[in-house]
């Protein structure tokens, strides 16, 4: 909210510079966000006036001009059309500044010595709307006579700051001019000084101009209309203008700039109907009827529904009520009679009023945040003040206020003591008293009982932890004390979830690989692009109801399809390899009732490609990581249809598949944009979460000598070796200590379609030095059972 | 030349060529030439049958002698040789150190869990438990508990995506604030990181997906002396013992009293620069004491116990620590910005 600071202090002194002052602000609890300080950006231009003007020798353009600035007379060389002899000029003298810190300095031009600059509006920074021949072309002339070498600044409004305020959602009070002047005069500790309002009246009533009606009290809780009669409508002066201008609103006219000029004053926002406009002189303000429409300010044609509260005539609705106004009773050049408008309406209608047509006004942003009923009449008031202040028209002496239910005063019993322990500070009775008088709180102390009465415009004030809020933001968050916990302790430290990510993550990036983090929604056409079946549960995914775009749309059941398209990314920018993992939720939307919310699995997903990636090193990364886990998975030639067919695995934990893993299917790469190869690995780590063991007791080192064996088996090319070594591994039982492949063999003496593992082998007993004759049967058995099972014979 | 003239010519021999002799093989060379069976010394001793008998004792020590000192010659030489064909063998199997060599080296966490790990390192120092909560979230406990009833103001500040009407992503990790106040009892020590999702256009400092870390504290007479005490410290062991941390009055709907947290600069210790836009602080967190409201529609009475509540952006921590200028390189998984993480 920007407001010009000569507007605050009119009612709170500012005797700070203005760094200090935002400080000061910032401090206790009103944002400030800047403070363009415009006063300081012109400084050395004077009032001149221009005694003679006379063609410059070397220049076809360029005029000589001598210019009276009080106590000394300049010649100033210009190329502005439009100067002349007697004229009143801003005069920039040598050492001026100007606004975007220009600098002007006396210097020769074309020969002729020029010793300032004659300025033109834009030059000064002075907006259109503040001195009316500002937008001529040239060099701005004065249209009054003022003192020659006066400062420019007054008479042009730019004598003044913006303070731009961010005003917490809790302080609708604080939304207009009286409530950051409030603010700064108890942060300054000066006195907030609220102007005295007195309007001339003519006789007469409301009733005799307008009958006004309050159908739905529950949707407008205050309504008060008064009436000005013989309106003059005309510009408004400059101290208006300006004032305007510095909130960012456009000058009108000066009834309405006297609503807008209130409004941003008081908070209140209030409406000027042209009553020769109101058909059958009556206003409404009523629920609106099925089927209703409306022609708003904007030129638009709405439609209403019967939860949205209307002003209406005799004839239909004319404003959305606290939105908009309607077009029909604008006021305009020949308008003879108004009526001022100021209500209260119920914020949550307005609020889902606004919604409901998309339209957000000034108006509707003040009454969903709250208008206080209380201080309406004040408003209103100010503004006929203001009609009298400016000739604008005739008050009429009668006050339409329709206000069935006052709100009612909020008393809070409040303790000394709860309050400084909840602070941690302790602060004096009396003090608080005081701070909270400054307030406009009415605080009544009893030893430790603290009486306050809550002022009608601070709404928010509800019980004592607001109380404690008000106290010691004006008493200072600088008085905080440090102090460390006290009390009961709780165990504390990691879940184990996030100790078992930690553990994962860490054996990932010490091997190689970067951890990653992408958007948890996903366009819903990326599912399609992996493949999957029709009934896959994945494909049923979360949607957004107001995603920011189709892309972002619904929630990802799957980590595959983003980690395949952050590959995509890093092929296309040419990084020569990446291994790349994310560890995050996946939402479950399959099953999901309405209402109930989608079960939230944690995954690991796995990504590379690049001259050191292989399937294997992938998986035996996997079963590492499982086994860390105390997690013993076999491994099948399973995969995701996303997969290589040739290339897929996945690993199992008892029947159940915790991971799987495999080279991108040509096809995926393709549908992803991935021209290099690509492995993809997926992991459950609420399963791998569920299956883990604690490590156990270790095994003593041996005391007796192993004895080994190789062996050679040769077996059809598709028996999977896994699956022998696993079989190896149980026929060996229990004198086989361990069993490994470290040869696999095809060509010349081996059969085409045949394959030779050879095998090496241990055998060891705990307790003596085995012999031959005992290995020997039992390599016998392990022979046998592969002959068996998968066909394979010894190798001779 | 009499025997004696042999031995002496001899051994003169045995130590002019062991100067030139510089391996093994040629060391053994000499060596049998001198002390073989056919060698010339073994000749001398085969030589003493036409020795007097009389001269024999003393030729036989002159040869016995010479033949020690040859021995000890050839030992010497053969020490020297070994030591230097090990050195000549450790020189072969040098290797070029700075040869550079292919593999993937170590990998890296993402700046956001660096952060968040030393987070977790101070808050679970201090006696906290880390928590977790889902991400889509129930209206109930990401607003309605948190002191934001269905059209509440407050609820614009967090464009909030719905996926359906009552379900929401959770605009911030306060709503396990209320899962946990409702199945526990004071004390409670907790922190909560997690995703948290806002309906922001992607930019360099906007992002719909980020992180924050939530700390909540209920206990009997916890106060904002507290609150401060332990923002002080977690902003001291992040940062350094020079660091302090600022109280600014601010609103939540679910604190009361609000404040806005900044920390001394971390990048210029308050002097003032670049990163803290010549202030000398950073904005870091939102805190404050929570809202008896809440305690009261969470089972918890608020006339006996009260509590403090925090939250921080774990993107403006890693941001300002890493000086990273524009937040889309967070969630676009470039190799090239992750392997500079350490």
């Amino acid at each position: 909210m920007k407001v010009s600071k000569k507007w605050i202090e009119q009612y709170a002194a500012i005797p700070v510079d203005v760094e200090e002052y935002k400080r000061k602000m910032v401090m206790h609890g009103t944002g400030v966000e800047s403070i363009e300080d415009m006063a300081a950006q012109v400084t050395g231009v004077v009032v001149g006036r221009i005694l003679s003007v006379a063609k410059h020798e070397a220049s076809d353009h360029l005029v000589i001009c001598r210019v009276d600035v009080g106590d000394e007379t300049l010649q100033i060389v210009t190329g502005a059309p439009n100067v002349a002899a007697g004229q009143l000029v801003p005069v920039a003298k040598d050492g001026a500044c100007l606004p975007g810190g220009k600098r002007i300095k006396a210097g020769i031009l074309r020969g002729a010595a020029s010793q300032g600059m004659l300025c033109s509006g834009p030059e000064l920074g002075v907006p259109a709307e503040l001195y009316t021949s500002v937008g001529d072309e040239g060099i701005l002339i004065f249209q009054e006579d003022y003192p020659l070498g006066a400062d420019v600044r007054p008479i042009l409004g730019i004598d003044d700051a913006v303070v731009d305020f961010d005003i917490l959602a809790n302080r609708p009070d604080c939304q207009c001019v009286w409530g950051v002047a409030r603010e700064t005069a108890v942060a300054l500790g000066t006195a907030f000084h609220k102007p005295d309002i007195q309007v001339a009246t003519v006789p007469g009533a409301v009733e005799d101009f307008v009958h006004i009606t309050v159908q739905d009290d529950d949707l407008c809780p205050r309504y008060v209309g008064r009436v000005v009669k013989n309106v003059r409508i005309g510009p408004s002066p400059l101290w208006l203008r300006a004032a305007l201008h510095a909130a960012g609103m456009r000058a009108i006219n000066n009834i309405v700039d006297i609503t807008n000029y209130v409004m941003l004053e008081t908070g209140h926002p209030m409406h000027a109907f042209n009553l020769a406009k109101v058909r059958g002189g009556c206003v409404v303000v009523r629920r609106a009827r099925p089927g209703e429409s409306i022609r708003t300010l904007d030129g638009k044609l709405r439609e209403t529904t019967p939860d949205m509260l209307m002003i209406a005539d005799g004839q239909g609705p004319t404003g959305i009520a606290g939105v908009m106004g309607g077009e029909e009773s604008e006021i305009t050049g020949d308008t003879g009679d108004l009526l001022f408008e100021c209500a209260a309406f119920d914020r949550t209608s307005i609020r889902l009023t606004s919604r409901a047509l998309g339209m957000r006004t000034e108006a509707s942003g003040r009454f969903e945040k709250g208008v206080c009923p209380a201080t309406a009449r004040e408003a209103v008031d100010r503004a006929c003040q203001f009609v009298n202040l400016l000739g604008a028209g005739d008050v009429v002496a009668g006050v339409y206020d329709h206000y069935p239910n006052p709100a009612p005063t909020r008393r809070i019993a409040c303790s000394v003591a709860r309050i400084s322990r909840r602070a941690g500070v302790d602060i004096p009775g009396g003090e608080m008293v005081r701070i909270l008088a400054a307030l406009h709180f009415e605080a009544a102390l009893a030893g430790d009982d603290l009486a306050v009465t809550v002022p009608a415009f601070r709404q928010d004030v509800e019980g004592e932890a607001d109380i404690c809020e008000e106290v010691l933001r004006i008493y200072g968050y600088e008085h905080l004390r440090a102090t460390a916990l006290r009390g009961e302790t709780t165990p504390g430290g990691r879940s184990p979830r996030i100790r078992a990510a930690d553990q994962a993550k860490a054996l990932l990036w010490v091997l190689g690989w970067h951890e990653i983090m992408n958007f948890s929604f996903v366009s819903p056409q990326l599912i399609d692009r992996l493949g999957l079946g029709q009934d896959d549960p994945r494909r049923r995914q979360l949607r957004l109801l107001n995603p920011l775009g189709e892309d972002t749309s619904v929630m990802r059941a799957t980590l595959a399809p983003s980690m395949l398209q952050t590959l995509a990314l890093n092929q296309s920018r040419n990084n020569p390899a990446a291994r790349l993992f994310e560890l995050a939720p996946v939402f479950d939307a399959a099953g999901r009732e309405p209402g109930a919310l989608p079960v939230e699995r944690w995954r690991l997903c796995l990504g590379a490609y690049g001259p050191d990636c292989d399937f294997f090193g992938l998986r035996d990364l996997l079963l590492h990581l499982l086994g860390r886990f105390g997690i013993r998975a076999r491994v099948t030639a399973e995969g995701e249809p996303y997969h290589h067919p040739g290339r897929a695995a996945s690993l199992l934990a008892g029947e159940d598949a915790v991971a799987t893993l495999g080279e991108a299917h040509p096809d995926t790469r393709a549908a992803f944009g991935l021209p290099h190869r690509a492995l993809l690995a997926e992991l459950d780590m609420d399963a791998l979460l569920a299956r883990a063991k604690p490590m156990g007791a270790v095994k003593p080192l041996p005391r007796f000598p192993a004895v080994t064996r190789d062996m050679a088996l040769v077996m059809d090319e598709d028996v999977p070796v896994g699956d022998v070594l696993a079989l190896v591994a149980r026929a060996g039982r229990p004198l086989l200590e361990k069993a490994d492949v470290f040869d696999v063999f095809r060509g010349a003496q081996v059969l085409v379609g045949k394959k030779s593992v050879a095998f090496s082998l241990a055998f060891r007993a705990a307790d003596r030095t085995l012999s031959d004759t005992e290995v020997a049967p039992l390599f016998g058995a392990i022979v046998a059972a592969c002959a068996e099972q998968f066909g394979a014979v010894l190798r001779a | 030349m009499n025997v004696q003239e042999a031995i002496v010519s001899l051994l003169q021999t045995v130590q002019e060529e062991l100067q030139h002799i510089a391996d093994s093989q040629g060391l053994e060379g000499v060596r049998l030439r001198m002390l073989g069976k056919k060698g010339e010394l073994t000749a001398l001793l085969r030589a003493m049958g036409q020795v007097p008998p009389e001269d024999r004792p003393a030729i036989g020590q002159m040869i016995n002698e010479a033949r020690e000192k040859a021995v000890a010659l050839l030992d010497a030489r053969g020490q020297w040789i070994a030591a230097r064909e090990r050195a000549l063998a450790l020189a072969n199997e040098r290797i070029d150190v700075t040869q550079p060599v292919p593999g993937p080296g170590l990998g890296a966490l993402h700046p956001i869990s660096l952060v968040l790990g030393e987070v977790l390192d101070v808050f679970t120092g201090m006696g906290f438990e880390v928590v977790e909560g889902p991400e889509v979230e129930l209206d109930l406990f990401n607003f309605e508990m948190m002191n934001m009833p269905p059209n509440h103001p407050a609820r614009d500040a967090q464009d909030t995506f719905y996926i359906e009407d009552k379900i929401v992503l959770r605009t911030h990790t306060s709503p396990v604030q209320a899962r946990i106040m409702t199945t526990r009892k004071p004390p409670i020590r907790i922190v909560c990181p997690g995703r948290v999702y806002r309906a922001d256009e992607v930019d360099a400092t906007h992002s719909p997906v980020f992180h924050q870390l939530e700390g909540l504290v209920v206990g009997e007479d916890v106060t904002m002396a507290d609150l401060k005490g332990t923002l002080d410290a977690f902003a001291q062991r992040l940062y350094g013992p020079d660091i302090t941390t600022r109280f600014r009055p601010s609103f939540f709907p679910f604190t009361e009293p609000s404040a806005e947290v900044d920390l001394t600069c971390s990048a210029c210790r308050g002097k003032g620069c670049r990163v803290c836009k010549g202030t000398g602080w950073i904005e870091v967190l939102g805190s404050g004491m929570v809202n008896p409201r809440v305690l009261d529609m969470c089972g918890i009475a608020s006339d006996r116990y009260s509590g403090f509540a925090f939250g921080v952006g774990l993107e403006r921590i890693a941001m300002l620590r890493y000086d990273i200028q524009d937040m889309r390189l967070l969630y676009e998984g470039d190799v090239r910005f992750l392997s500079q993480f350490r």
